[in-house]
């Protein structure tokens, strides 16, 4: 060995890893050999740095560099280049040990074809060319049999990659297959936004976090999560920053906490109208906040339960210049004040307590109260003992706490989709946010909401590449493919129902809902053909017809950004496709020309994956609007761009602009057009009271809190009372994002290479269960088998399981076998997708737990 | 110069991406970590310790604690494990004959043995025909004894070298550039400005074992605990 030589390399690979900033884009030209030559020495090895954007639906988004030796990805090591250095550096072990896929036993190496019976017989291996056409060809004939809105598209998630998922809306639109969107699918909706906010979801940039002095967190494990930014957390407590936790379950971010207070899953709104109750009658809340930004003040009509239009009332004209999505309501001060939806200038000495006679137009007189009058009575029963009945946090605490985050501020609230996902996490969601709103905790620096799940935020205007030429698309939120149509639904089902499944980037046939059924559907042909593109073979891989094998985030050019931090990156080729991958715009070129030849020039068809990939993102940035104004594609190649905003220092500071220069709400969320969002606030301001006939009906005109499982699992079976006394919760675990790196042999060997069941001591006694006995989990829906480990800090009578294993570390079953398409009717009210839109509550889910071998 | 590491307690959130780190760009096999994260006083990884809501749960990053007083050096009866000019003990795996003395007399645990070729053990794993991860090449030290190879040959025993072929160039050893939470810090032990060492002054800093005597050069810092 020629030492010298050694150590040159080692500096080759040190300087590689340190000089991002210099080489991004550089890719493939920079040799470190040239360079080293070039300084008269000699060069081994030849290692190339390439930065890209680590991409699974974890939110993360963090910069990676790839350290690329002969075409071979050696290590991976984050790119921490982002210009704010408190970013840095962003990744996590999964991120670090991707290579366990991108070279590992399940990457697909050919196209797969089934020629006999899918989810049965074996796939077989194929060239493109077959696979292409086998494709092209059973998507035509079911086209032609059913119609193109009986072909069901999925695809996780936009925000990991705008140009390839872009890519499959763009033929999934030419062709008119029906799209299912990923965040009402993966239940990471929170239905309070729209309901409240009229947004999809907003966050608070997490090195806001610093800037919080109070931060409540409800049944949110941002310590496993978000492990790239829970450092923040941390930071903010040292700064003095006081941290609650609020979960059933003592978690490592309780574990950081300064007070963790165990309450009883999904008892969250009892809680939240408790603190309400306090800080109204303590007088604490913000009156100006309040009467300037939400419905507080506007009447509410006794008789119906509607709010008073202007309109409707003696004397009061409709304002002219009122958009047709808006409405004008009234508030009264002595006299009756018609409320301009788009003007937050209502005078200060408005009421918001008591009740008024009002003459209507027609002639009639009935009664109105303010909104926060209503308010008021609602929240009477919520009194610290009946708050401690329903939740079991202590009276006294409850008193003390809501002191607190009524004073403390800037307050910041963490509402965990673990928390969220269940049947009434609208209504949760909406009675925590009453806490920031009455406070006034809301458009400042440290101050909101924020719910951190699920990469679904498009941040740019993406429609001239995701929507050709502005044509329509048809949307089936994913729910009423399990559940069939129901009565009240927006969305339109198709005649036949859903035929055939395009997959991409996801798993269904193993990890969603009901994958049980899904299999048996293709088993028995209802399905009848399923395309899956994917770089692993996966559970929904083997129940295809043709699997198409795509590449990762180390293969490919494309555009990222999350909803969590508020860089635009790239995704960028360290290494040359691995076996036969291709990217998967090639994929989508090839499978519309065979559809119908004119399709294909919408796909860049004369240059190769790469160049097309960057043609589309010039496009994107072209036409992107204002979040990406002046942002260039040589400017990303360089390192991460921070995306525009209206907040000086283009912070990520939700709602600055409608609090601090009082705009109506909504602001825009991309990519839905305003009068799509803003219909679901009329007022153009914050909304508790809901008046839409479904939310009256449902008696949640208002946030209440309503107990788990009595509308869900008890309506659907009223025996599910006496027989399954344990939930059954699927948290994350610091080792999968969601299924991606189930079978990463390092994650698995980190967890004793097989699945868990988290019990509370008490409980595992009661059954007889010991640490590390093999457990069975199950209700009338389905089972699965875990591992107990038995964990002091479990909840009584919860049963939690790490979401994302592969059913072949499960015995061949989904975890998810034992979930329920519940659908609630007011996530029916309207249809936008991916924004109000029935999405899947994971943990309403009741079960009961046996040890295996102990028969009941 | 004695290199030698702090880590922050209070910042270490268990996620484990440092085990992770050190496991590719030290080319460990499957099976093999130089560098584990646990939760004390549980037998499962983040799962809390104590009864009746009086719980607590801690992390407690353990690898090589590159003691001045190393008894894994006093028992290798070949001279494998020595001490370099910066303070760092490594192994010499052309001199190393297996014997596992060290792993005997080491008492944090952290030493590991190649009981196979770790190439077979990568090809039972099923990576891609041919692949192997890690840095590249071997790495001697400055008397040309071998202290970094991809794949130790079978049969002898390797451990943490704080990165030597990283560390040796002046960089950050793996486990501490990537830690998202910025709880490791490196540095020179005997510069007193270092921030190693003011952290180790400022911050009441432990070591693992401090009874035995052995002297680590990797001081932890105690995880702060709110007032509950």
């Amino acid at each position: 060995m020629e030492r010298g030589k050694v150590k040159l390399s080692r500096r080759q690979f040190l300087q590689a890893t340190a000089a991002t900033g210099v080489l991004i884009g550089s890719v493939g030209a920079t040799g470190f050999a040239k360079k080293a030559i070039g300084k008269g020495e000699a060069a081994l090895p030849d290692i190339k740095t390439i930065r890209t954007t680590c991409s699974p639906n974890c939110t993360g988004a963090c910069g990676m560099n790839a350290l690329v030796e002969d075409n071979e990805i050696k290590a991976i090591v984050q790119a921490a280049d982002y210009p704010d250095p408190e970013y840095n550096p962003r990744g996590c072990l999964k991120g670090l040990s991707m290579m366990n896929l991108v070279y590992g036993p399940d990457r697909l190496q050919t196209p797969l074809i089934q020629k006999g019976k899918a989810g049965v017989d074996e796939l077989k291996k194929s060239t493109w060319d077959e696979a292409l056409d086998f494709t092209a060809r059973r998507l035509k004939e079911i086209s032609d049999k059913y119609g193109p809105e009986s072909i069901g598209v999925m695809f996780q998630v936009g925000g990991t990659g705008y140009v390839h998922k872009g890519a499959v809306s763009r033929l999934a639109t030419l062709a008119g297959w029906n799209i299912h969107h990923a965040y009402d699918q993966n239940g990471d909706l929170p239905m309070f936004w729209p309901m409240t906010f009229g947004v999809q979801t907003e966050e608070l940039e997490p090195s806001e976090w610093v800037n919080s002095r109070y931060i409540a967190i409800f049944g949110s494990n941002i310590m496993a999560t978000r492990l790239p930014d829970a450092h923040f957390l941390v930071e903010a407590r040292n700064r003095g920053a006081k941290i609650a936790v609020f979960d059933p379950n003592f978690s490592p971010t309780a574990a950081k906490a300064d007070e963790w207070i165990p309450i009883t899953g999904s008892s969250d709104a009892a809680v939240a109208l408790g603190i309400a109750k306090i800080i109204l009658e303590e007088k604490l809340y913000n009156e100006t906040f309040i009467k300037t930004y939400t419905d507080m003040p506007l009447l509410v009509r006794i008789d119906n339960g509607k709010r008073l239009k202007a309109d409707e009332v003696q004397g009061l004209i409709r304002p002219e210049d009122i958009p047709t999505y808006r409405e004008a309501y009234v508030a009264y001060n002595g006299q009756f004040i018609a409320v301009h939806p788009e003007k937050l200038d209502l005078t200060l000495d408005v009421v918001l307590e008591g009740e008024v006679d009002v003459h209507l137009k027609s002639g009639e007189i009935v009664k109105a109260k303010p909104a926060f009058q209503l308010l008021k009575e609602s929240l009477i029963k919520y009194t610290p003992d009946e708050v401690e009945k329903e939740s079991g946090m202590k009276k006294d605490a409850l008193v003390r706490i809501a002191r607190e985050m009524a004073t403390i501020k800037p307050l910041h609230i963490v509402y965990g989709a673990s928390n969220y996902q269940w049947y009434h996490g609208d209504l949760k969601g909406r009675a925590l946010a009453l806490i920031n709103v009455l406070t006034g905790n809301l458009g400042e620096a440290g101050a909101g909401i924020s719910t951190y799940a699920g990469q679904y935020r498009i941040r740019l205007k993406v429609a001239q590449w995701w929507v050709p030429e502005g044509r329509k698309q048809n949307w089936l939120p994913w729910l009423y493919v399990l559940n069939g149509p129901t009565k009240t639904m927006k969305a339109k089902y198709p005649e036949h129902g859903i035929k055939a499944l395009i997959v991409g980037w996801g798993n269904p046939f193993d990890q969603h809902n009901m994958s049980n059924i899904l299999r048996e559907r293709v088993q028995s042909g209802e399905l009848e053909f399923v395309a899956t593109m994917d770089f692993q073979m996966t559970t929904s891989c083997q129940y295809s017809h043709a699997v198409l094998p795509g590449v990762t985030w180390y293969e490919k050019t494309d555009l990222v950004a999350s909803p969590v931090h508020p860089y635009l990156q790239l995704q960028q080729p360290a290494i040359k496709p691995v076996f036969e991958g291709k990217p998967e715009l090639w994929i989508m070129k090839e499978l519309a020309k065979r559809l119908n030849p004119e399709f294909e020039k919408y796909f860049y068809p004369e240059l190769d994956p790469d160049q097309a990939s960057e043609e589309a993102i010039k496009l994107m940035l072209k036409t992107g609007g204002s979040t990406v104004e002046g942002i260039t594609l040589e400017q990303l190649k360089k390192g991460p761009v921070r995306l525009k905003s209206e907040v000086p220092g283009n912070r990520q500071i939700p709602f600055y602009e409608q609090i601090q220069h009082k705009r109506a709400f909504p602001p825009e969320s991309l990519p839905a057009k305003l009068e799509q969002t803003a219909q679901f606030i009329k007022s153009g301001r914050i909304e508790f009271y809901k008046d839409e006939d479904i939310f009256l009906r449902a008696g949640e005109a208002l946030p209440v809190h309503k107990p788990p499982f009595v509308e869900s699992e008890y309506a659907l079976n009223p025996q599910a009372r006496e027989k399954y006394s344990f939930t059954f919760v699927t948290r994350n675990a610091i080792y999968r994002v969601h299924s991606t790196h189930s079978n990463n042999i390092w994650m698995n060997e980190l967890q004793e290479g097989k699945p868990h069941i988290w019990l509370n001591p008490a409980d595992a006694t009661e059954k007889g269960i010991k640490d590390g006995d093999e457990v069975e989990i199950y209700n009338d829906h389905g089972k699965v088998t875990a591992f107990a480990v038995i964990d002091p800090g479990a909840g009584r009578k919860v049963a939690v399981f790490e979401e994302g294993w592969w059913s072949r570390y499960l015995k061949g079953a989904s975890y998810n076998s034992l979930t329920y398409p519940f659908i609630k009717p007011t996530h029916e009210v309207y249809f936008v997708p991916g924004m109000w839109a029935p999405n899947t509550a994971w943990n309403e889910c009741l079960c009961d737990v046996r040890k295996v071998g102990n028969a009941q | 110069m004695r290199m030698g590491m702090v880590i922050d307690l209070d910042k270490c959130i268990g996620c484990r991406t440092c085990t992770v780190a050190c496991k590719s760009h030290n080319a460990q096999p499957p099976g093999t970590w130089w560098n584990r994260v646990f939760t004390p006083g549980s037998s499962y990884h983040q799962a809390a310790v104590g009864k009746d809501g009086y719980l607590q749960m801690n992390f407690l990053p353990v690898s090589c604690q590159m003691c001045d007083n190393a008894p894994c050096e006093k028992v290798c009866p070949v001279g494998a494990t020595y001490t370099d000019e910066r303070g760092v003990v490594l192994v010499n795996y052309d001199r190393c004959i297996g014997c596992r003395y060290c792993i005997a007399a080491c008492p944090y645990n952290v030493r590991q043995f190649n009981w196979e070729d770790p190439k077979k053990v990568k090809e039972r794993a099923g990576y891609k025909e041919g692949y192997d991860y890690g840095y590249p090449a071997d790495v001697r030290d400055k008397d040309g004894q071998l202290v970094y190879t991809p794949n130790r040959p079978q049969g002898v025993v390797e451990k943490c070298t704080f990165c030597f072929q990283y560390t040796s160039q002046g960089e950050k050893p793996a486990c501490v550039r990537s830690c998202p939470s910025k709880a490791r810090i490196f540095g020179d032990l005997d510069d007193p400005d270092s921030e190693v060492s003011r952290l180790i002054r400022d911050r009441q800093a432990f070591r693992l074992k401090e009874e035995l005597g052995t002297q680590p050069k990797v001081f932890y810092l105690q995880a702060s605990k709110p007032n509950r």
